[in-house]
């Protein structure tokens, strides 16, 4: 058994304490209910404790881990879901791709939360919203050269806190 | 060029990186860029941020949802169940090995007769319920203890979250609660309940799934004789 391993209680409490709220975060996004959310974080923690002799620090993070686990925990409720009458030809796999593609979008999500409130307002304000600098510098009341730097200095927080999180591209 | 004297530059870079410059000054940038490596490499960089962007949905930028207090408790809870009743298999079966090698011995034959509640052989049975509406699945594991009846259920494909009451039916009809317990997506464990009849006395395992009722005859009733195809009744 790895050194590391989840084997006892103690290690998937710690493990809950560290991870659920990311988990739970992530699989409301992707699921779309907080019932199944929940079914499904429950689900990760009860197979990784399982399976927790295999989980070995050395390969890859216990966050990697677990979302690996909630991963298939999910295809197999879009399977339950999916497991009707009519049989569609894109069978299970179809599944998996929205399932990367939320974890991408939840990714860039949560790093904006994480970041701090000036530089993400400027970044919705300019980018998703498309409104001019001036306009913006205006009803911030501050110099349109400020805002010009807070979309910098923002852009180069999302990425640290991206890589902290462990995103790589 | 002396990083220092490219904080200008750099904090044009975010606009750049967002496609937000006006053509004038692109082109002033651009030929910066030809000849600055680090804000080229800044430059760069920020454009690999940039193109994530398009991912994110900002209606989700908001507080993330926290997971309610009780799902830990709930974790944990099921976490220890689990891990007492492979502890207590795992000493059944040792128990039954060791009596088996020291037969020989009364006090060994007393002890496994006390552990495995007094049945031989195989002492689990396995139910399982048929007749069930189509895509459930109910099914279970009994197995003598000196208590009277512990009982492993296997539920799938109800909704989740139905109230699900266990009883066993004993001589005469007398019923027998063995608890109660939630069916839960995604749980495929068995909740453990325990009921105070002996298995070797029950005559029925009775299932009420929400407003539904399953029943399974079990190897001891002359009913199972009479009708091996387990019956749903209305309640």
């Amino acid at each position: 058994m790895p050194p590391g391993a989840l084997t006892d209680e103690r290690d998937v409490r710690e493990a809950y304490s560290a991870h659920a709220p990311e988990l739970y975060g992530f699989a409301v996004r992707s699921l779309g209910d907080s019932g199944l959310a929940e079914e499904a974080v429950q689900e990760t923690f009860l197979r990784a404790w399982r399976a927790g002799e295999r989980f070995d620090p050395q390969i890859g993070s216990l966050r990697t881990w677990l979302f690996a686990i909630l991963r298939n925990v999910v295809i197999d409720l879009g399977r339950a879901r999916a497991a009707r009458p009519t049989v569609s030809d894109e069978g299970v796999e179809a599944s998996v791709e929205p399932f990367d593609e939320a974890l991408l979008s939840w990714q860039i999500e949560e790093a904006m939360r994480r970041i701090g409130d000036q530089h993400r307002r400027v970044l919705v304000e300019t980018y998703y919203r498309g409104r001019p600098y001036a306009e913006v510098a205006d009803e911030l009341g501050v110099p349109e050269g400020t805002v010009k730097s807070r979309v910098y200095y923002g852009l180069r927080a999302l990425r640290v806190v991206l890589e902290e999180m462990g995103y790589e591209d | 060029m002396k990083t220092d004297g490219c904080r200008h530059w750099k904090e044009e870079l975010g606009a750049y990186a967002l496609g937000h410059l006006s053509d004038q000054k692109l082109a002033a940038l651009e030929a910066h860029l030809e000849g600055c490596p680090s804000c080229r490499a800044e430059a760069d960089s920020l454009l690999a941020v940039s193109r994530l962007l398009p991912h994110a949905d900002p209606e989700h930028f908001g507080p993330a949802p926290q997971p309610p207090a009780e799902l830990g408790k709930r974790i944990a809870a099921t976490i220890s169940s689990e891990r007492r009743s492979k502890r207590r298999r795992r000493r059944l079966r040792f128990g039954l090995g060791f009596g088996g090698a020291a037969a020989a011995t009364a006090m060994a034959v007393l002890a496994i007769f006390i552990l495995s509640g007094g049945s031989e052989g195989n002492p689990e049975q396995h139910v399982a319920f048929r007749s069930l509406p189509s895509g459930v699945r109910i099914a279970a594991t009994l197995e003598p203890q000196a208590f009277g009846t512990e009982i492993h259920m296997y539920v799938k494909g109800i909704s989740s979250g139905t109230l699900c009451r266990v009883y066993m039916r004993g001589p005469g009809g007398d019923e027998v609660s063995a608890g109660t317990f939630r069916y839960r997506w995604g749980a495929d464990d068995s909740a453990v309940l325990s009921a105070a009849l002996d298995l070797s006395r029950a005559e029925a395992l009775v299932v009420h799934a929400g407003d539904r009722t399953f029943v399974a005859p079990l190897g001891n009733a002359e009913a199972a004789t009479r009708n091996q195809s387990q019956q749903e009744e209305s309640t």
